[in-house]
């Protein structure tokens, strides 16, 4: 909320020190007796807050990753002087992954912690219940690794993303698989808001394309599938793609129950995990050679087009934890960051109007590539939404190999690797 | 067809064991102390991080890890029990089945974010029992599966020996039918107190060391087994060991069961769990005391 509104003595620390600025601050310094309570201020923290979950029951390890990243963030922007001469402050607030954890940690975040705005989440759900508080007070909110069409199909002014939305995700997955030339597709998905639209875009994909699939729904927080993979296996037609839509705890006992009872991936029958887990720096422990051939998406930037700042942010983050790639899911939370110091910065003040615009006119370079926000409601989902979101789809070749590493098999324009799909044993 | 059918029913059937393991230990642990038990799923859970560490830091073998988790869940119930549940003994407690509940929830809460803090968020997998599949015509069935049947049935085996043809066993059945008349008899009721959440704790903890393999470990994996649970006590017969064993098998292999016929196919793994449920509802209907339920067994 605002706090402030005084010029811009300095924006960013890359800004130089001009006339002008100089002028400002000399300005300020002189109305100094005047202003009294808001001269005070100019010392103050810029208070941000993040949400998201770490603690169960939500997907806490990655939302603990996610939060490692704004750490990252929040240390280079202190260590380069703030934003506006001022400190900055970050507040994490866990919200288990709940949608009325969220929503009190959103008014909180809001009401007791003052924030100028708010960034991260993991899960949809608990977004669009924190989104609510967001717009009721006009706070600016930049939703990351949350993929629901709905969060910016709403036509909130306060709500951005930084990650792709399921229509830009699996829309590409049905179009893949279409390509890789599978006929008969068998898919688990998440029984939540993302994973029920997910399923349902990608089964609008392969209808178009003429294939067959059945889809089954699971409860997120399932850890043995062995008797829908059994029935699965046992089908009159059989598989030959197994989909799994899955971002929670399940996901890895999935991969390695379909693995080890033969059903995928094999030379018959390819296998996909969407939702995040096939990139977390935990996989190759959890799946063993399960892993090996799966393909997956990754919505970070590929290696061949990372710039600088990408380059510095892997090797922070390897350096802080433990060598661990990061995730598409971690850099969303590192830009989310950065494009709201970027917007204080450019606004000049923590008005949330003031960054609100900052954001529909940011062409910021994160470690994600260049940034901009669509203003258009057609679709609805394009408000506020980050349209050129990278996206890949990776296919694994050997076990234990790293995310950064994997043959792109998806989009062509970025593939490394002549072949869309390869099978397991050619 | 039949291959199917005897395909699904064999992966229940591992199910179920593994269910009836966790809960004969919360029955143990309700028979004698008359309280549910909401920190057993992570009691649970904490078994199967025991085992973890005591491969991967100790190098003591899979199987060993097992045993060493039962021990180290035996030990750290007992710690709880001595801690925080001594005043569920005393006459001066009031409302002693309220206590029991609120302290057991609190525990529950505590040991998954202590889990969290030291042991991390990222889900472990433990080395496999025994790698590879058992494979017999269409039967496959991964060597794990068969390890966890295995030693599952080795444990509840134990338990009924232990209860039924021991000195202690016996005590534990006395206590669990009259404290009063236990102690009149000479039997120090505060030490089978201590034994029985010891050895209800080492169930769930040797459950939890079974299922790393194959479920991989997180500081939330006690959630479901715990809601489980407590189906299955319900529906065995609060209090009877031998009604938690087959309520256990029988949920284990209607989930399967119903996940490999239910007619709509999209929807049969999502009502599983609520299948379940609903064989509960019915069996209660008309039996509400469950399979061997004693009528006078409740909450103090």
């Amino acid at each position: 909320m605002a706090d402030d509104s005084k010029p811009a003595a300095s924006i960013l620390p890359s800004a130089g020190l001009g006339r002008r600025s100089v002028l400002a601050a000399g300005g300020a310094a002189a109305a100094l007796p005047l202003i009294g309570n808001r001269a005070r201020a100019a010392g103050e923290p810029i208070v941000l807050g993040w949400v998201g979950p770490l603690s169960p029951p939500g997907g806490y390890a990655e939302g603990t990753n996610m939060r490692y990243a704004a750490e990252i963030a929040l240390e280079e922007i202190n260590a380069q002087g703030g934003i506006l001469g001022r400190p900055v402050q970050i507040v994490f607030a866990d919200t288990r992954g709940m949608p009325a954890e969220g929503r009190t940690a959103a008014e909180r975040l809001v009401q007791q912690n003052k924030v100028a705005a708010v960034f991260g989440e993991f899960h949809s759900p608990v977004a669009l219940a924190e989104m609510e508080v967001f717009h009721k007070y006009g706070t600016p909110f930049m939703a990351c690794d949350v993929w629901s069409d709905q969060i910016t199909a709403k036509g909130y002014p306060e709500v951005f993303r930084n990650a792709p939305a399921v229509s830009l995700i699996d829309v590409t997955i049905g179009q893949w698989i279409a390509a890789a030339g599978f006929k008969n597709v068998a898919i688990i998905a998440e029984k939540n808001d993302v994973g029920l639209s997910a399923r349902t875009l990608v089964q609008q994909e392969l209808a178009k394309a003429g294939i067959k699939f059945d889809a089954v729904d699971a409860d997120p927080n399932l850890t043995d599938f062995t008797a829908q993979i059994l029935r699965f296996k046992s089908n009159a037609t059989p598989y030959d793609f197994f989909l799994a839509i899955y971002a929670e705890a399940g996901a890895y006992p999935m991969i390695h129950q379909a693995h080890d009872l033969g059903f995928a991936p094999t030379a018959t029958c390819g296998a996909y995990l969407s939702g995040g887990e096939a990139v977390d720096p935990t996989f190759w422990e959890n799946v063993g050679d399960a892993g090996t051939f799966l393909v997956t998406e990754n919505v970070g930037l590929p290696k061949s087009a990372w710039n600088d700042k990408t380059k510095a942010f892997v090797a922070s983050y390897k350096a802080k934890h433990n060598n661990a790639d990061p995730s598409g899911a971690v850099m969303e939370s590192y830009d989310g960051a950065w494009l709201l110091f970027d917007a204080i910065g450019t606004a000049g003040n923590t008005e949330s109007k003031a960054i609100i615009e900052a954001l529909e006119k940011t062409q910021y370079v994160g470690a994600r590539g260049q940034y901009s926000f669509s203003t258009s409601h057609e679709p609805a989902w394009h408000y506020h939404q980050f349209l050129d979101a990278p996206l890949t789809i990776l296919q694994y070749a050997e076990a234990k190999q790293s995310q950064a590493n994997a043959p792109i098999v998806w989009p062509k324009e970025y593939a490394t690797v002549p072949y869309v799909y390869k099978k397991p044993g050619t | 067809m039949t291959d199917y059918i005897l395909i699904q029913a064999l992966n229940g059937l591992v199910i179920g064991i593994i269910y009836a393991v966790i809960a004969a230990g919360l029955t143990v642990i309700f028979s004698i102390l008359r309280i549910v038990n909401f920190a057993h799923g992570e009691v649970y859970m904490m078994g199967g991080y025991f085992a973890y560490f005591a491969i991967s830091l100790l190098g003591i073998p899979p199987m060993a890890g097992v045993v060493f988790a039962m021990a180290a869940s035996f030990a750290l119930s007992v710690l709880i029990e001595r801690t925080l549940l001594t005043p569920l003994y005393s006459p001066t407690t009031e409302r002693k089945g309220d206590y029991g509940i609120l302290v057991t929830f609190g525990i529950s809460i505590f040991l998954r974010n202590i889990a969290l803090i030291v042991f991390g968020p990222y889900p472990l997998r433990p080395p496999s029992f025994l790698t590879g599949a058992l494979i017999l015509g269409p039967l496959i069935m991964t060597w794990d599966r068969v390890f966890d049947a295995g030693a599952a049935i080795a444990m509840l085996v134990f338990l009924l020996w232990f209860m039924h043809r021991t000195a202690w066993g016996e005590a534990l059945n006395a206590v669990s039918q009259s404290r009063e008349s236990a102690a009149i008899v000479g039997i120090n009721d505060q030490l089978f107190y201590m034994l029985a959440f010891g050895l209800g704790g080492a169930l769930a903890g040797g459950a939890g060391a079974l299922v790393g393999p194959i479920y991989s470990l997180s500081p939330s994996m006690g959630l479901i087994p715990d809601t489980q649970a407590f189906a299955i006590v319900i529906l065995g017969g609060m209090g009877s060991v031998m009604g938690s064993i087959l309520a256990g098998l029988m949920i284990g292999v209607s989930e399967s069961m119903f996940v490999a016929l239910f007619p709509d196919p999209s929807r049969s793994l999502t009502y599983a769990q609520a299948f379940s449920l609903l064989v509960l509802m019915v069996v209660l209907l008309v039996r509400p005391t469950g399979f061997f339920g004693r009528i006078h067994t409740a909450l103090d």
